[in-house]
């Protein structure tokens, strides 16, 4: 049989056997049934618009809620509900209204048109509502002050929300297109999730034959390369096709239910991320497979998997600093490290940041550097096949290949 | 003809082969015996490459061993190993998938030899749900299901009932006097001496005897004689030349003698010294000539 041959029959069984598996079966329904509830269901639970109650105490404070209120909507589509609504109570006691406040019954007391109060200090996310109250404020402000001068009443609150410089890039782009970014950003946590969540799966699947002992009887006539690129070719299609069904289901459910609204996103950058995907992928489960070949049980797999886990979390944050200084020293270093260029090559490519012969050449290390890890790990393999129970450090299984 | 010469391996300070050379001809069956660790799993893993000897040759037809001569052997491990949770009629397809076999004819030789091992009636079932018996009849299923020119196959009688030796014996005769070469490490001397026309002995890494069963007990130095006598037994035995050892268990009297001893003149002594009831002359066992080679 012909190497390929070889390695395709390998695949195969894995596709059948595993694919068929109740195992795999059920956990793929259960995915689909989590996404698809994650999507659906907030749509349920609620509209669209936020609604904070704030408490009122004194005079002055209705025009800052009513501006707060135009600010957050102004660039609403007719035709759905508001974006933002500030429901008030009027309060004569500044204790009870505290003691409200306290309790959660309101979200924050204006007073006087001078003054907010809330709870405590903000936390990492900010106060959304505070924000507003104080571009309300200073709206109202302006608006006297408009007034004051004897101007012709103006649109404070159109100048307020609209952008009067127009803006342009060297590229000839529209400078505010975020898609590009969100892509890229989408992109590399599905890749993320991808490698930790189907990584072990390849660890442990390598390690199935030694654990059964079949291995003796499959390489008196396959090499040890062929079994390993077939388990890995075979176990990451499962992973991969449980994965891209479970990220088309929720774009679809995501596109149906207007939870969100999907970006359109170029061809060029689908390409991309789509081929950083696959190649990022196989060099993770490359590397997740040579480990598997240097333990026996599926229960020594776990303590194997850190050097590799770790890496993609190394190429996840180099990718997450590409992202703010995509033409940096880090990112072109990054470009050209085979575990690193999956994470911060297409987010470099979607910002359309990095020179076009960097791109090919981190497309060749890549390929390469797969292709070398199945010829490394195959050979990994051969040597620490024979040898039952127990892990078996890389140098003597490297070595044991060579005797 | 599969031909291992002058095969050296050792592992850190293990010496498994020391100088080890066997050879089997197509048609031929050859009984590879030794004590534990003799290293015979190591002489026959070194045939597919599965460890790379020290020094040494195997050669097949006379050339070096390819990859392209491994599909066409069968091999039966030491360390059976099946997938579990597969069913074995697929099992056995995917074995002779893996050997360059259309999958029809895989699927066609998986039918027959599962017919030849009358487990076609558990096509479908997993190799778990078997009994041992069963799942050693589809390992050497597995190592025949392509057709193999060379059937290496270790231990493939150990833990078998009766009824399963007597199967997996009629399947190695039919293979060897079709033309294949078929070589099989067992404990079980007997099955080997009734299967075997030539076996090879290997001790502490070397075959220390080579040949084919009648030869081997034709050049052994020693006889064995039985006898059965009424009156004095013992004076009688006196007279014998060269004798190792006497057994009496009661009724019969053991004596192993040396090859070169004429028994004629004894054979009429013992008829004038009384009624001779039981009297036989044979040449070792095959368990002996083990037991002589490997101490």
């Amino acid at each position: 049989m012909s190497g390929i041959g070889a390695v395709w029959q390998v695949a195969l069984r894995e596709l059948r056997v595993r694919g068929r598996s109740k195992a795999y079966l059920i956990t793929s329904a259960l995915i689909l049934a989590i996404v698809v509830a994650l999507v659906v269901v907030p749509r349920f639970l609620g509209d669209d618009t936020d609604v904070y109650p704030v408490g009122l105490i004194g005079m002055g404070n209705e025009p800052i809620v009513t501006a707060a209120e135009q600010l957050a909507n102004a660039n609403d589509e007719p035709d759905e509900p508001p974006s933002v609504s500030i429901e008030t109570t009027v309060y004569e006691e500044a204790t009870v209204a505290k003691a409200d406040l306290a309790e959660g019954i309101i979200d924050a007391i204006l007073i006087d048109g001078r003054e907010v109060m809330v709870e405590r200090p903000a936390g990492f996310t900010g106060f959304p509502l505070l924000n507003l109250l104080q571009r309300g404020a200073a709206t109202v402000e302006l608006e006297q002050i408009v007034a004051e001068e004897g101007q012709a009443a103006a649109d404070v609150i159109e100048v307020m929300t609209s952008d009067p410089l127009e803006t342009t890039t060297l590229s000839g782009e529209d400078a505010r297109d975020e898609t590009g970014g969100i892509a890229a950003y989408a992109g590399l946590l599905l890749l993320y999730a991808a490698i930790l969540l189907y990584g072990t799966w390849i660890l442990t699947g390598v390690t199935e034959e030694k654990s059964n002992r079949v291995v003796e009887v499959l390489l008196s006539s396959i090499r040890p390369w062929q079994l390993l690129s077939g388990k890995i070719l075979g176990i990451g299609t499962l992973g991969v096709g449980q994965f891209a069904g479970t990220v088309i289901v929720a774009v679809v459910a995501l596109q149906v239910s207007g939870t969100f609204d999907i970006p359109s996103i170029s061809g060029a950058t689908i390409f991309n991320l789509v081929l950083w995907f696959v190649l990022g992928f196989l060099i993770f489960a490359v590397m997740f497979g040579a480990a598997g070949s240097l333990v026996n049980r599926p229960e020594d797999a776990q303590s194997i998997a850190l050097p590799m886990t770790m890496s993609a979390v190394v190429g996840f944050f180099l990718a997450m600093a590409t992202l703010n200084d995509p033409d940096g020293i880090a990112a072109t270093i990054g470009t050209f490290i085979p575990i690193s260029a999956p994470f911060v090559v297409p987010v470099r490519a979607s910002l359309n940041a990095i020179p076009l012969w960097q791109y090919g050449a981190s497309v060749i290390l890549a390929i390469a550097s797969v292709v070398g890890l199945v010829f490394v790990g195959g050979r990994i393999y051969a040597g620490g096949v024979l040898r039952y129970g127990g892990k078996v450090g890389f140098r003597e299984a490297w070595r044991s290949a060579r005797d | 003809m599969l031909s291992i010469r002058d095969l050296h391996k050792s592992f850190g300070d293990v010496t498994a082969l020391n100088g080890c050379n066997l050879a089997v001809d197509r048609g031929g069956m050859l009984g590879f015996l030794g004590p534990n660790g003799a290293g015979k799993t190591t002489a026959m893993r070194s045939v597919f490459g599965l460890i790379r000897p020290d020094s040494g040759t195997v050669t097949w037809d006379g050339h070096p061993i390819e990859h392209s001569d491994l599909l066409t052997f069968g091999y039966m491990p030491e360390e059976r190993g099946l997938y579990p949770r597969m069913k074995i009629h697929d099992q056995l397809t995917y074995m002779g998938r893996l050997h360059g076999m259309s999958p029809r004819d895989a699927g066609a030789a998986a039918d027959r030899w599962l017919e030849v091992f009358d487990l076609t009636d558990r096509r479908t079932d997993t190799v778990e749900s078997l009994s041992h018996g069963n799942q050693q009849r589809v390992q050497l299923a597995a190592a025949l299901i392509h057709d193999p020119d060379l059937l290496v196959l270790d231990e493939p009688f150990a833990g078998l009932d009766p009824i399963a030796v007597d199967t997996m014996s009629d399947v190695l005769r039919e293979q060897a006097e079709v033309g294949k070469a078929v070589i099989f490490s067992s404990h079980q001397l007997d099955l080997v001496e009734d299967l075997c026309e030539e076996v090879a002995i290997i001790n502490e890494g070397t075959v220390v005897v080579e040949g084919t069963v009648r030869q081997l007990k034709d050049a052994a130095p020693i006889r064995h004689l039985e006898l059965e006598v009424e009156g004095d037994a013992n004076g009688l035995i006196a007279t014998l030349e060269g004798i190792r050892s006497t057994d009496f268990d009661g009724l019969r009297h053991t004596v192993i003698i040396d090859a070169e001893t004429d028994v004629r003149g004894f054979i009429a002594r013992a008829e004038e010294a009384g009624r001779l009831r039981h009297f036989s002359y044979t040449t070792p066992s095959l368990s002996d000539l083990f037991r002589e080679a490997v101490q």
